[in-house]
């Protein structure tokens, strides 16, 4: 009887996690219940129709993209490979974040879109007044990198099969 | 239309925002520690309820027994006429040497001129109560109106993020970066010129305060305090708390060379203010000539009163930096 009232105090008390599914993106995959709720605070939900133009090349650069469902076309500095279409749980504007002001290339949406946005700066902020946070999102995002890299400089059929396996990338 | 005629609650609005954005850094730092937004928000306004509390606690009484001190000196009515007045010790002093002058430079009349304004100053006082009396309604409604700026201030604060997501919600594709950058920027700007204001607040009146203390004034922490908010004002604002201090110690008796004392107090203060903290501080937020500081403050005083004096500059600041980003922008997204 007790640890039926114990089990019924539980489910009250710990509610369930919200933003759970935001550890779809490999980002955010290391972050726990409290630095998502933080996280979530600044993410936007925004949808794209088929052929409209999220950003254009040389557009300032502020927001992130994190696709959510559809598929986008990167126009302009593409991967060696030609591997130029983002899909669910990609995302978009991060390299750029790290040593641009502006677009490298453009973005269109093949399909219906819907991502979830972060400006860069209040990403930056959230990383550097948590550092908790911060370090989990930056170690993420050298792992992501680490496997990009590798995958660019390994020879072209070895590639394809990596890319099926190693989940999210991003083109340049 | 609707903004003109609902005017008052807009102000309102207004005032909770800047509220928010002065508060907003102790709920972020409480957030930072792992405490949700809500129960950051309630510790901030515990804490700053605590405050008040000891600060009303503490000067209160004394308030209490210097407000019973002139509502008899208010009750005497027919006896407290010119005549009577300049027999007040602190008055005697002004009284005597103004009839010294008036004997020196003949035709000068100075101190009969003096009852003549102390009878009238009496009359309009004597109409106080009765003017609070017929216009109880009105002051009621003011002050209820006035309390509502702190529970509007505590729901911006709780939902500071969710209205930031419903405003940019509203926002097309097209424009939704350009609203990000607009809004980032209407953020930093007011956040970081109250801030800085609400330092540059608080250290005049710690300095004042502390000045007032050595130089005697009475209830000189509240006094200080008082002269801090008023250095808000730009120009005419030091020239108000030291009235205030004046008018403290004529009140309670003080003599003249206090009043001096008090005089030469504020102005060190301002010194240290106009040449350190507001360089440091507030300088470096806000760009604009003294001039132009100067025109704004006088065009705000003539347009709105004490108010709009206080919120001219800022505003003026405001409106031309987001203008910059907008047109800047407006350019880099290839919209004009």
């Amino acid at each position: 009887m007790l640890k039926l009232i114990i089990r019924w105090l539980k489910t009250l008390l710990l509610k369930p996690d919200k933003n759970a599914a935001l550890r779809r993106f490999a980002i955010f995959k290391k972050l726990d219940s409290f630095e998502l709720y933080q996280l979530n605070n600044f993410l936007h939900k925004r949808s794209f129709k088929a052929g409209e133009l999220l950003f254009d090349k040389d557009y300032p650069l502020e927001m992130i993209f994190f696709i959510e469902q559809g598929e986008i076309e990167v126009v302009g500095n593409a991967h060696p490979s030609g591997y130029n279409i983002l899909k669910k749980n990609q995302w978009i504007g991060l390299i750029d974040m790290f040593h641009e002001n502006v677009r490298s290339s453009s973005a269109k949406a093949i399909t219906e879109v819907h991502a979830l946005a972060i400006s860069r700066f209040d990403l930056s902020d959230l990383i550097n007044n948590n550092p908790h946070m911060g370090v989990k999102i930056l170690t993420s995002v050298c792992e992501s990198f680490s496997k990009y890299i590798f995958q660019i400089s390994t020879p072209r059929d070895s590639s394809l099969s990596i890319l099926s396996s190693s989940g999210s990338s991003e083109p340049r | 239309m609707g903004v003109f005629f609902y005017r008052w609650i807009f102000a309102n609005l207004v005032y909770a925002m800047v509220l928010s954005y002065i508060l907003d850094p102790f709920v972020s730092w409480f957030e930072r520690r792992r405490i949700p937004r809500w129960l950051s928000v309630v510790s901030v306004y515990l804490l700053i309820i605590g405050i008040l509390a000891w600060f009303t606690a503490s000067f209160i009484p004394d308030l209490v027994k210097q407000g019973n001190y002139l509502f008899d000196i208010f009750k005497s009515g027919d006896q407290l006429s010119g005549k009577y007045i300049v027999n007040i010790p602190f008055v005697n002093g002004i009284y005597r040497f103004m009839q010294d002058m008036d004997t020196k430079i003949p035709g000068l009349t100075l101190a009969p001129k003096m009852i003549e304004i102390l009878d009238s100053a009496n009359s309009a006082l004597a109409s106080i109560p009765k003017l609070l009396m017929d216009n109880y309604q009105n002051i009621l409604s003011t002050l209820s109106l006035i309390a509502t700026i702190p529970l509007l201030s505590f729901f911006m604060l709780k939902d500071k993020y969710k209205l930031r997501k419903a405003a940019l919600e509203l926002s097309t594709n097209r424009y939704f970066e350009l609203c990000v950058i607009l809004l980032r920027k209407f953020d930093t700007t007011v956040g970081t010129f109250l801030r800085a204001m609400l330092f540059e607040v608080i250290a005049v009146g710690f300095m004042a305060s502390l000045a007032f203390g050595i130089v005697g004034v009475p209830n000189s922490v509240l006094i200080g305090a008082t002269a801090g908010v008023a250095n808000i004002i730009p120009y005419f604002g030091p020239f108000m708390g030291g009235a205030l201090a004046a008018l403290t110690l004529l009140i309670n008796g003080g003599h003249i060379i206090t009043i001096v004392y008090a005089a030469l107090a504020m102005y060190i203060v301002q010194v240290i203010d106009n040449n350190i903290v507001y360089p440091l501080v507030v300088g470096g937020t806000i760009n604009m000539h003294p001039l132009l500081v100067l025109l704004t403050v006088i065009a705000g005083g003539w347009y709105g009163g004490i108010i709009w004096m206080l919120i001219s500059v800022p505003l003026v600041y405001i409106t031309y930096s987001l203008i910059k980003v907008l047109y800047t922008n407006l350019q880099d997204f290839r919209i004009i």
